[in-house]
């Protein structure tokens, strides 16, 4: 008698955890919500917190700060390179076609990353539905460099999945007389695989977006080429990314 | 109860810092799991006749879900692995001071 009771005690708890779980995940966007609605500010002071712990560190290491920078001006001359062979070509293509329509300039939200999500590619920022954004939007950096993609949204905060996240994957272009198309797609630890490649590649050719896909806007810099290899038919590499967390301050949400 | 409060502030704090300052420190892109090391530490100096350490493992777990993009209970479920199989092989086949009462 005493064991049936304790047998139907134990089925009622353990319904009850289920039951709890199951509301928990089918809820777990406002489950969510609230949690980000209070911890933003605590984060946001915590990130920064963790930004000059990592700068301290890096001190160390002789001239850190000056590669940072190099780095930085470096990826403003990529974009500029690639902005102009971008107006090359479509200045080629005007003279072609004139009802050719020109790039509209972006829109931008400017936010601050929060945190990192502690298994995959996901960041959060600072910035969410109050703000005017929605999923699906483009992040990027300052220097045009692609973050990646808005996919859940909440009042004040905003999960971004990055380029690198095991789910990514996006057309783009390599930057030749002729143009080279193919697909990339992301590994997850900041890594990403250039796939599908007819055409030959070298080593650190820069990868820029395609809009081909409709996923991201034209020519933002996703990464290098490194560690090429080749089957019968096809090229495929390691892309390195240009977008380094450590790096990223400011970044921009493409409306 | 204080103890499962102080366990949920703990706990709330710990996750924050874990999402928000490690990411920072990380080595050729691993971050070190302060919450688990956390659970892992408690559950190997608890008594293994005790089982607090398991309700930690639930509540970590939880702040862990709340911020990361998998389900909620999947951290909850692995931190209450690691908790119970802890608690399980010290209390089978290891005899040191920290662990009798």
């Amino acid at each position: 008698m005493n064991s049936s009771i304790f047998k139907n005690k134990f089925l009622i708890i353990l319904l009850i955890i289920i039951l709890g779980f199951f509301l928990l995940n089918v809820f777990q966007k406002q489950v969510r919500g609230f949690f980000y609605s209070f911890s933003n500010p605590i984060q946001e002071q915590l990130w920064r917190a963790g930004d000059s712990t990592s700068g301290f560190f890096n001190s160390f290491g002789n001239s850190t700060a000056q590669i940072e920078k190099l780095s930085s001006e470096n990826q403003k001359l990529l974009q500029e390179t690639a902005l102009l062979n971008e107006l090359e070509q479509e200045n080629k293509e005007l003279r072609k076609a004139l009802d050719l329509e020109l790039n509209k300039d972006f829109s931008l939200e400017m936010a601050k990353i929060i945190g990192k999500d502690i298994s995959q590619d996901f960041i959060y920022i600072n910035k969410g539905l109050l703000q005017g954004l929605s999923e699906n939007m483009t992040v990027i950096t300052g220097e045009k460099v692609l973050v990646g993609k808005i996919v859940e949204i909440y009042d004040n905060s905003s999960k971004v999945m990055l380029l690198s996240n095991k789910e990514m994957s996006f057309d783009i272009k390599i930057q030749k007389d002729n143009n080279i198309y193919g697909s990339i797609r992301g590994n997850g630890n900041f890594t990403l695989t250039l796939d599908l490649i007819e055409e030959q590649i070298f080593e650190n050719d820069i990868v820029i977006t395609s809009s081909i896909g409709n996923i991201f806007p034209e020519a933002l810099l996703v990464g290098k080429v490194r560690e090429i290899n080749k089957n019968e038919v096809f090229y495929q590499a390691r892309v390195a990314p240009f977008f380094n967390i450590s790096q990223a301050e400011n970044i921009f949400i493409i409306k | 109860m204080i103890k499962a409060i102080l366990s949920i502030i703990l706990f709330y704090f710990l996750t924050l810092i874990q999402v928000s300052f490690m990411p920072h420190l990380a080595i050729y892109g691993i971050v070190f799991n302060l919450v688990l090391f956390v659970i892992v530490i408690w559950n190997i100096l608890e008594s293994s006749d005790k089982y607090f350490g398991l309700y930690q493992a639930i509540i970590a777990g939880f702040f862990l879900d709340i911020f990361s993009s998998h389900f909620i209970g999947y951290n909850i479920i692995i931190l209450l692995l690691i908790a119970f199989l802890l608690k399980f092989f010290l209390k089978r086949y290891v005899r040191i001071p920290l662990t009798k009462d």
